[in-house]
């Protein structure tokens, strides 16, 4: 018997070592507050312990969370949410609609980052302990897409440690302790340092994990990160550097995991502008004003090229301002510009311009995969056609000052779609900038068109999927005959892991455990 | 004396105060922290209203002033990227940091004495060609290809240390040490050799020139006549007499030590005070690249000093030349 029990105590320790799963990644998340911060590494780590109403699958269709199911009130008055019963937060306090309506307005408050997506809500009720009514301003189909990361936080815990407000200067409860509902409680939190997260064994979901600890450690330099994937000091690191990629794929016992992200990289320019700013013309009229310039431009970037040498084949060309894996792509208008030196040089001396011109590229140095090289790749390119382009690049921490003060006559840009939608890009790149109305805040070069800026409400209010789908086409096709942007690639997405472990990889490089399996 | 240490000091706290504004005028050119602050669907509104809760819309004099009123409170402020007093961060990672330079500031200072005077000794022996021919390699290589190829040599090819992380540490009061656990002790090798490395080169080479030239004396030649044997003669007599030198410049040596163990420290991802400096440059986290730059800059002006007063205290000829 005492053998048995021996025996069964030993398995009991090898499985349970096994099971503790190690990753790590490039940055640490910053807080614990779900609210406080509206960035990938904080919503994507705390998708793992907060929860919200609905959530994201693996193919990102949305999906029943803390409401079990949700239906539009009358005539696109707003949305009711039937909430779950019986779910347990990590501290043991009882979820109900009490719980919605202070995370509704702690996420909306003004010293939250989050409170972009309650613009359109009107009123927020509780109509019973287990439904909920959201109502908004106009109709609005995509609302639930919307709120995916919107996290749901205990009202009573968040009142017992005085933390009912996120705080930017200032210290906060939430900062270092979670209670959310999810798969996950925080245990050990060490800024910078590692962070564990344990099962929470009264979670309402069935886990699909087997995971029984685990252990997340910023690591910032990739060489070290893959160093320790080699080593096996840790089971996954998220990213794996493309250059890497191939030497890791080839070594026993790891592999990479690859997919594209959500994010598409794209030229911009100033179209409202009246002179270039830099290099050997400046001062001279604007010439990206012009249509056919930028056709011009949008034919000599080679961009199979660029995905062949800079990205190693792991990116995909893109066509429009989102990928074909966001809700509301225009897959009728898949193609973009071809590659054609003869082209863009007949273009441009179409617009007046046969001799060329100097002008100025931006481009951030740290913020986009091989970003420098990928706008060096591009300067040489341009050259092909008589555009010289003088290269500035520069860490991101500088880069959106600059942009923002128009300090550029081309730029280099990344859009990763929060709501997942193709709603997202036309409002924040294509509306002409309206500080009062929120609209085109990230619309560096002044683009507008009417048209678009009339679209946008109708999109935005459509509840008829056929008709919205229409009016995206036709941003669409106004953006890419226009060529507002000359959109690039899709962005991949490379992680490594050790060859035992399962995972799946969601296009916002989101890292779910509940999803991992250790063989 | 007494005027000389005033003075001293006097002058060490302007130097502070001027570290202090070079820094503040250049974090502007850093970059703009509200960008990293707010997320990609802030409006102008949001940025306008964080920019003057956290004072940023002041001139870099008036930001300046604010941060040493609250400084000489011993109130650092709060991370703009962990939402945490900098003064309990820096606290945090310090012991990782101090650990790490004592550990291969005695690294250095070991070896390097041993084969300084080993090389001086037999200075035409193959090994001590070989070892100043091996120190060229790590004075010229950068430390952060030292780190690597550590790393891959011992980590993932031999898999004998760990590639990153202090490992397991033991918390004693409110210090974090790495030297109560084995698997704390086998972090601490590659990082401690990898940072004292230059120094361990610097430290042979200096006390070798210095064997080399004591060596010469006419009172090591009359040692050796008086019959004295040859070990009591180097380590008595001839390594004694090199010694001042090399206490000098391993005290500044130590300041260095912590400085640069930015590099290391990122290599090896050690969560010590220069990891977080890191950090606090890539985010802009303008409250701990003030509090870092002033510690490290109170550290060698501290350390100056007192070398400075050890100078006064042990050489005579200076306090002569004092009173002139």
């Amino acid at each position: 018997m005492r053998t048995t029990l021996a025996i069964a105590a030993t398995l009991i320790a090898t499985a349970a070592h096994a099971e503790t799963f190690t990753w790590a990644g490039n940055t640490d998340p910053q807080t614990m507050d779900p609210h406080a911060v509206n960035s990938a590494p904080v919503l994507g780590f705390l998708n793992n312990v907060y929860e919200g109403l609905v959530r994201r699958g693996k193919d990102m269709t949305i999906e029943p969370a803390l409401a079990t199911s949700w239906e539009p009130i009358g005539d696109g008055e707003g949305w009711r949410f039937i909430l779950r019963q019986g779910v347990k937060f990590h501290g043991g306090q009882e979820f109900t609609a009490e719980d919605v309506i202070f995370s509704y307005e702690r996420a909306s408050s003004e010293q939250a980052d989050t409170s972009s997506w309650f613009a359109p809500v009107s009123e927020v009720n509780m109509v019973d302990d287990y439904t909920v009514d959201i109502l908004t301003t106009a109709p609005n189909p995509i609302f639930p897409d919307s709120i995916a990361n919107w996290m749901i936080m205990d009202a009573g815990w968040a009142a017992e440690n005085g933390a009912e407000r996120p705080a930017k200067d200032a210290e906060n409860y939430a900062t270092l302790n979670a209670n959310g509902t999810a798969a996950f409680q925080l245990v050990e939190r060490q800024p910078g340092l590692k962070t564990v997260l344990e099962p929470f064994a009264e979670w309402w979901g069935d886990a699909e994990h087997n995971i029984t600890r685990t252990e997340f450690t910023p690591i910032q330099n990739s060489a070290t990160a893959v160093a320790a994937l080699l080593s096996g000091d840790v089971d996954m690191i998220n990213p794996v550097p493309i250059q890497d990629a191939g030497r890791i794929a080839s070594r026993d016992g790891v592999k990479v995991i690859q997919g594209i992200e959500a994010r598409v990289i794209m030229l911009g320019f100033p179209h409202q502008a009246a002179e270039l700013k830099y290099g050997a013309d400046a001062g001279q009229p604007n010439p990206f004003a012009d249509a056919k310039v930028r056709q011009a431009v949008a034919h000599a970037v080679n961009v199979p090229a660029i995905l062949q040498t800079i990205m190693r084949g792991n990116a995909e060309a893109a066509s429009q301002l989102v990928s074909p894996a966001m809700r509301g792509y225009s897959s009728g208008l898949a193609e973009r510009p071809a590659y054609d030196v003869e082209g863009a040089k007949a273009l441009l001396a179409e617009a007046g311009y046969a001799d060329g011109f100097s002008f100025g590229l931006k481009c951030p140095n740290d913020r986009y995969l091989n970003d420098e090289a990928v706008c060096q790749a591009i300067t040489g390119m341009l050259a092909q056609i008589g555009l010289k382009a003088e290269l500035d690049a520069m860490p991101v921490r500088n880069y959106w000052p600059e942009l923002r003060e128009d300090n550029f006559d081309m730029y280099l840009l990344g859009w990763s779609p929060g709501t997942f939608d193709a709603e997202h890009p036309i409002r924040f790149l294509a509306s002409t900038p309206n500080e009062e109305k929120k609209l085109g805040s990230w619309n560096f070069g002044d683009y507008s068109n009417a048209r678009v800026d009339e679209l946008l409400p109708m999109i935005q209010s459509e509840i008829d999927d056929a008709k919205r789908q229409g009016m995206l086409d036709e941003v669409t096709q106004i953006l890419q005959e226009e060529t507002a942007y000359v959109p690039l690639y899709v962005q991949p997405l490379v992680w490594g892991a050790q060859e035992n472990i399962e995972l799946t990889q969601r296009p916002d490089d989101f890292f779910i455990l509940r999803w991992v399996t250790v063989n | 004396m007494l005027a000389y240490i005033i003075r001293r000091v006097f002058q060490s706290l302007v130097v502070l105060l001027v570290v202090g504004l070079v820094a503040f005028s250049m974090f502007r050119f850093v970059g703009d922290p509200i960008d990293n602050m707010l997320g990609q669907e802030r409006t102008q509104a949001d940025v306008e209203r964080l920019r003057t809760q956290l004072g940023l819309d002041q001139p870099f004099p008036v930001q300046y002033y604010k941060f040493l009123e609250q400084a000489v409170q011993g109130n650092f402020g709060i991370s703009y990227r962990q939402s945490r007093p900098v003064s309990e961060i820096i606290a945090e990672r310090a012991p990782a940091t101090l650990e790490l330079a004592a550990v291969s500031g005695l690294f250095a200072l070991g070896l390097g004495i041993g084969l300084g005077v080993f090389t001086a000794i037999r200075r035409d022996g193959i090994a001590s060609n070989l070892i100043m021919s091996l120190s060229l390699v790590g004075v010229s290589l950068p430390t952060f290809l030292i780190g690597i190829l550590l790393i891959y040599v011992f980590s993932v090819e031999l898999d004998w240390l760990p590639s990153f992380g202090r490992g397991e540490t033991v918390a004693v009061g409110g210090w974090t040490t790495g030297f109560l656990t084995p698997s704390g002790l086998k972090a601490l090798i590659l990082p401690a050799i990898t940072l004292g490395l230059y120094q361990m080169t610097l430290i042979m080479r200096l006390v070798r020139s210095e064997m080399l030239e004591v060596l010469r004396q006419d009172y090591i030649r009359f040692a050796r006549a008086r019959g004295l044997r040859e070990k009591s003669v180097n380590f008595r007599h001839a390594l004694k007499n090199t010694l001042v030198p090399v206490i000098t410049v391993t005290g500044l040596q130590l300041g260095a030590i912590i400085a640069f163990a930015i590099i290391t420290e990122t290599v090896f991802q050690w969560p010590g005070v220069g990891l977080l400096f890191i950090n606090a440059i890539q985010f802009v986290d303008i409250p701990v690249m003030a509090a870092y730059l002033m510690l490290i800059s109170v550290m060698f002006v501290g350390i100056n000093l007192i070398v400075d007063l050890l100078y006064f205290a042990i050489d005579p000829r200076l306090r002569i030349d004092g009173r002139h």
